[in-house]
């Protein structure tokens, strides 16, 4: 009995550890929030496989316990900042405050980059990431309801004291996908192509780059400030950021 | 390790003899870059950390990291920009062209295109000629999509590829140290910009860092 409970346990860890589960989304035409030029109103998003939860923090352990390149104590500081998994107890161990199943956050856009390519797999990009997430629980285009904006914009008034909530607890989406909107900010492929004006000319000034970015995006469509939020978010960041509530997931398949 | 030292020393010889080694023997003669990340202790800050690989104008291969060893002027653009690249390359060359003989025989410049599907060796070949880029010391390349972000990345630099096929991009010029630490940028495009001007002066007539 006792050894039957011993393989069962060994089961459910083996089974926390092993490849993320993919689950297909798209294809489909799409207004996102980030214009694409006057040219084409709407983006097509190609079918692409999407991680059902964020990374935890035992997927993430794993990692680097094999890439020892991307141990807290090892990096390379071009790759991530100082607080870089700086809440596990020691760079290869989670201690009391990074439970196993919570997602990993203090991660650089590198360090997430890399995680997803050791899978063979590879972060979303932010059209990815926006089509997947504009879904509710029963269909694909929400953005509209608003109760789907509420939701969000309430969890971005909640105070970031409490402790993270572990993986898969929020409601399961339209496409499978959990935890997109109410756990953590999430890291995309392109984070730092998101709010560019559309006249390079702008560009040596970063205040007027980003006010003219913010006003063009805005513009679109005023409905869209929860997912506006987002992409403030990301633009305030470098590649070596970390951030107590900023993790990430993989997708798959071909990049757009 | 041994080698890169032999080649530095060589380097350094050359240079006391007042000979420039010619810049395609020194960056392509070796490849020593394989053995390189165990070889020497690269700063975790330098962009030389990056594995990135890139191909020149004339179709050469070359790892980002063989660049060590002289300050870079570094940048990137697009081969088929009409609006803020011409204005970006012009201003490299006001920046060159203002240091001194000694300082300019110091640095490299590189400009890497955003476009890694159509600024093919043949279209960069053609950018240099247009803009009569010839120094030996200037490198113009491409890199893999994967490649481009992350380099811009690590330069702070923002790009987006519209459905066109045009990149709206932040034009921004770094100066990295001998050792690849990024040590000034700049993002004007017009005047001059004396600040910059002495961090790379500073760059160019500091020692190489002894191995």
């Amino acid at each position: 009995m006792k050894s039957a409970i011993t393989v069962l346990l060994t089961c459910a860890i083996g089974a926390a550890a092993a490849a993320a589960e993919l689950l297909p989304i798209g294809p489909g035409e799409f207004s996102s929030v980030v214009p694409s030029g006057d040219a084409a109103p709407s983006v097509h998003v190609g079918r692409f496989m999407l991680e059902r939860r964020p990374v935890t923090n035992a997927e993430f352990l794993a990692y680097v316990l094999h890439h020892r390149e991307w141990r807290r104590d090892r990096v390379a500081s071009l790759f991530a900042d100082g607080d870089y998994l700086s809440h596990w107890s020691a760079a290869d161990t989670l201690g009391p405050s990074a439970r196993p199943e919570q997602p990993v956050t203090r991660v650089s856009w590198f360090a997430a980059r890399a995680y997803c390519e050791a899978q063979g797999e590879r972060l979303p990009n932010w059209t990815e990431w926006e089509y997947a997430a504009a879904a509710d629980e029963r269909t694909a285009d929400a953005r509209r309801d608003p109760q789907w904006q509420s939701r969000i914009l309430d969890w971005y008034g909640q105070p970031a004291t409490h402790a993270l909530p572990r993986v898969g607890m929020g409601p399961v989406n339209f496409y499978g996908i959990q935890d997109l909107h109410g756990l953590i900010w999430e890291w995309v492929e392109d984070f730092n192509a998101l709010l560019v004006s559309a006249d390079s000319r702008d560009q040596a000034d970063p205040v007027k780059l980003q006010f003219c970015g913010a006003g063009a995006l805005s513009l679109k469509d005023p409905g869209n400030y929860a997912m506006l939020m987002r992409i403030a978010f990301l633009t305030s960041l470098e590649a070596r950021s970390t951030a107590r509530s900023l993790g990430f997931r993989c997708a798959g398949g071909k990049s757009p | 390790m041994r080698r890169i030292r032999a080649s530095l020393a060589l380097s350094g010889a050359l240079a006391l003899a007042g000979l420039q080694p010619a810049f395609s023997q020194e960056v392509t003669g070796h490849h020593h870059h394989e053995d390189m990340p165990a070889g020497i202790a690269i700063p975790g800050d330098s962009i030389y950390q990056l594995p990135v690989t890139l191909q020149t104008a004339e179709g050469r291969t070359l790892p980002l990291a063989d660049l060590h060893g002289r300050p870079l002027l570094v940048t990137m653009f697009y081969s088929r920009c009409t609006t803020v690249c011409p204005v970006l390359t012009a201003q490299l060359q006001r920046l060159v062209e203002r240091l001194g003989p000694d300082d300019r025989q110091q640095i490299r410049v590189l400009m890497v295109s955003f476009d890694a599907v159509r600024d093919t060796p043949d279209v960069l070949s053609a950018f240099k000629a247009e803009h009569h880029i010839q120094e030996s010391n200037w490198i113009v390349a491409h890199a893999s999509a994967d490649d481009v972000r992350a380099l811009a990345a690590a330069l702070g630099i923002r790009y987006r590829e519209l459905p066109d096929h045009t990149f709206n991009h932040s034009a921004l010029i770094s100066l990295a140290d001998r050792e690849g630490i990024v040590r000034a940028r700049t993002g004007e495009l017009a005047a001059r910009d004396d600040a910059f001007m002495r961090a790379i002066h500073e760059q160019a007539a500091a020692k190489p860092a002894p191995r």
